[in-house]
């Protein structure tokens, strides 16, 4: 029997199995039976992620990391006594079935808490009611847009301004580029990140000649970096994910743009490549460690990196962990709050999110405080460039 | 784009008898609407977003099923009342009520001044051109980004009410929002069997021979493309206080092909087919959601849709009324 995306995935230590759901009930009946410990009921998360649509890939590499790091944390024994349910549902990268679910998953599945992809627009629209049902919510996204929704939720996304000091950083102490053009996505973190991008530059000494908006299906943006090269950018700032940053590639290859630099946003390393063929080494981008496991000095970021990517190459062998790291770490810290607060959801386990201590993790280094619901506040980011078939630090 | 077929002649009689098997679409769908009401937020959630479809649906009837044209974009117009009614009540304290009704009447305004030469274009082109107006407003509820918020999206949109009775809970919300649909049927019955809804079916039967006839065919399009648009407008402001979120994906191009599919399968032309066909298709992905089969979702909409059409192309609010007719028929023995 086949096993879709969006059914109720409970995390096991062993290999996926064929369900002959009645078999595996009964003897789970049994066994629930005869060992007094194992008739607890799971914890539940809830996990709205985009499995079709815009954000599919970054939200299914999001619910792969949180399947693996469930079945982690299962084969040590959960928490509390209790194992791991994720109980993922797809919504469509949709804030209209981003209601439906969340609503679905509180109701229905009775969810203690969440664990959610990065689509921000779904986070935004099932804030209130996630709030109103007093459940955390950990995201991939941004937060959402109230400050008692704030209190609720805790990103694990890198805050932008990151991926724009990496880049700006480079040029200012790499190159004699002070001229920049910035093109990004409409999306609310694109969107983010161009303010950012068109505020801080001038503290790295550069000046952005020009800022030009793309859509993600777009399949050519030559307009677009010409406009950018007639201003006099010596490097376009890439803003967004995906395919996008392949076809600006090849735009700057056809147009013949033989000196422009194309600085992209983090993203999975299968578009690294086909946009480093385009135009060589002109093509870096920021990358965390995941992506350059080597280039790790740090001991204990060496040692959290190696064990989720020894899990990932395991069951994903030759797929990119970048964002799965994130998800990964952000259950391990779920988990760390529900032990020390004793609980598996409500306010209590919100409440211990912020007083977990600073700890470091596979994706980044996390810190939340009652301010501080971002937890990334080191940038884990350095420029990147593609060498073979790796990702190697730009010296 | 004129189509005769799209006009179902059961209910034309007047003096159609009111059976419990002909009434049949309207009781499931109130023991629908009482079981939400009484189980928990999750059905209430898809029932609410049934209902603002049912109004959409229901002004979009007005123009392909009664009058026989085709619509891409009324999704614009509930871009237009959901933008509207969150700006209103958000950022100018407005009632949520007298948003809905303001943006309305705004709605119905463009709608009069974009139909007027866009209604001129029949069959295809007038299709793509209604295509072009959701493609515009789409792009403008992003690009203007002070005035929407763009892909950031507009949150803390008031919930339904009207002085000092707030909507407070979903349940409430639904409530309204069936009575909202109840005067929506009740409107698009009693105009289909006036004298405005008599020239909307000669317009669908043939526009020539409805002009022949001294029906002002531009007129009735215009009159039936404004009514679509108010009852879209609603659908939006509704959607915007119901879940107290909008962003330009709401309105996007799922608006354009999920209304098609509830009508067609509700039943094209018939006064109740809009609202059945809303609940089934909102219904649709949380059934096969419960039999692990949601990632089929769009499989089984299309073959859904494909049998309907060739099987009832009337849809199934005409089924208890064929199967009545059935029953009327004395079986034929060869």
């Amino acid at each position: 029997m086949p096993s879709f995306e969006n059914r109720r995935a409970i995390a096991t230590t062993g290999p996926r199995v064929a369900r002959p759901a009645g078999l595996v009930a009964g003897l789970a009946m049994l066994c629930a039976a005869s060992v007094p410990g194992m008739a607890q009921e799971p914890i539940k998360i809830g996990s709205s992620v985009g499995l079709t649509g815009y954000a599919a890939v970054t939200d299914r590499a999001w619910r792969d990391g949180l399947l693996l790091a469930a079945e982690g944390l299962n084969a040590k024994g959960g928490a509390l006594g209790r194992k791991f349910e994720i109980v993922v549902e797809d919504n469509k990268s949709e804030p209209q079935e981003a209601v439906v679910v969340y609503k679905k998953m509180i109701a229905s599945d009775k969810v203690g808490s969440f664990n959610s992809g990065c689509v921000s627009a779904g986070t935004f629209a099932a804030a209130a009611s996630v709030i109103a049902a007093e459940l955390p919510m950990v995201l991939c996204s941004i937060l959402p847009r109230k400050p008692e929704e704030q209190k609720w939720a805790y990103s694990f996304l890198p805050p932008p301004k990151f991926e724009i000091e990496t880049r700006y950083q480079y040029l200012k102490e790499k190159t004699d580029i002070r001229k920049v053009g910035i093109l990004h996505d409409p999306t609310p973190y694109g969107l983010l990140m161009t303010d950012i991008a068109a505020k801080a530059a001038a503290a790295f000494g550069l000046e952005v000649v020009g800022n030009e908006s793309y859509k993600q299906d777009d399949a050519d943006m030559s307009v677009q970096v010409g406009r950018m090269n007639g201003a006099g950018a010596g490097a376009i700032i890439k803003i967004g994910i995906g395919g996008s940053t392949v076809t600006v590639a090849k735009n700057i290859k056809q147009l013949g743009l033989d000196k422009m630099l194309l600085l992209g946003s983090t993203d999975d390393a299968a578009i690294f490549k086909p946009a480093a063929e385009s135009i060589g080494e002109r093509f870096m981008f920021v990358a965390p460690g995941v992506q350059m496991p080597d280039e790790i000095s740090d001991a204990a970021a060496k040692a959290k990196t190696t064990e989720f990517l020894t899990a990932w190459s395991a069951k994903y062998p030759g797929r990119d962990g970048t964002v799965a790291a994130r998800a990964w770490d952000s259950l391990y810290m779920m988990a760390d709050a529900m032990k020390a607060s004793n609980a598996a959801g409500g306010a209590a386990l919100r409440d211990a999110f912020e007083k977990l201590p600073p700890t470091q993790g596979a994706g980044a280094a996390y810190a939340f405080t009652p301010d501080q619901h971002v937890g990334i506040v080191v940038n884990p980011f350095r420029m990147g460039a593609v060498k073979g078939d790796k990702i190697v630090a730009v010296k | 784009m004129t189509s005769p077929v799209t006009t179902s002649t059961d209910a034309a009689a007047p003096q159609a008898r009111l059976t419990l098997v002909s009434a049949l679409p309207a009781l499931a769908a109130a023991a629908l609407i009482a079981y939400a009401l009484i189980s928990s937020g999750y059905l209430v959630t898809v029932v609410g977003f049934a209902m603002i479809y049912a109004v959409f649906c229901l002004g979009l009837n007005f123009f392909m099923g009664y009058t026989g044209q085709a619509s891409f974009g009324q999704n614009a117009f509930a871009c237009l009342g959901g933008y509207g009614s969150a700006i209103l009540t958000s950022d100018y304290g407005w009632e949520p009520l007298a948003a809905l009704l303001a943006t309305m009447t705004f709605s119905g305004v463009v709608a009069a001044i974009i139909g007027y030469p866009t209604l001129r274009l029949r069959g295809h082109t007038l299709a793509m051109a209604t295509f072009a107006l959701g493609l515009i407003t789409y792009e403008l509820s992003i690009e203007l980004n002070g005035l929407t918020q763009g892909y950031m999206g507009f949150s803390g949109i008031p919930p339904l009410g009207l002085g000092k009775l707030k909507l407070a809970t979903e349940k409430q919300q639904l409530v309204a929002l069936v009575g909202i649909v109840l005067l929506g049927v009740w409107i698009s019955s009693r105009l289909r069997h006036s004298r405005f809804g008599r020239a909307l079916s000669a317009i669908a039967g043939s526009e020539k021979a409805a002009a022949a006839l001294g029906i002002d065919v531009a007129r009735y399009k215009l009159a039936a493309f404004v009514v679509a648009s108010l009852y879209a407008s609603a659908a939006g402001s509704l959607f915007a206080h119901f879940v107290g979120f909008i962003s330009p994906e709401v309105f996007g191009a799922a608006m354009v092909v999920l209304p098609f599919t509830m009508l067609y399968l509700g039943g094209i032309g018939t006064t109740w087919g809009p609202v059945v066909g809303a609940i089934i298709v909102s219904l649709l992905p949380e059934v096969l959601r419960g039999l692990g089969l949601k990632e089929m979702q769009d499989i089984v909409y299309s073959v859904l849709l494909i049998a309907m059409l060739i099987y009832a192309p009337r849809g199934l609010a005409v089924l208890p009324a064929l199967l009545q007719r059935a029953r009327a028929t004395p079986a034929k023995t060869v």
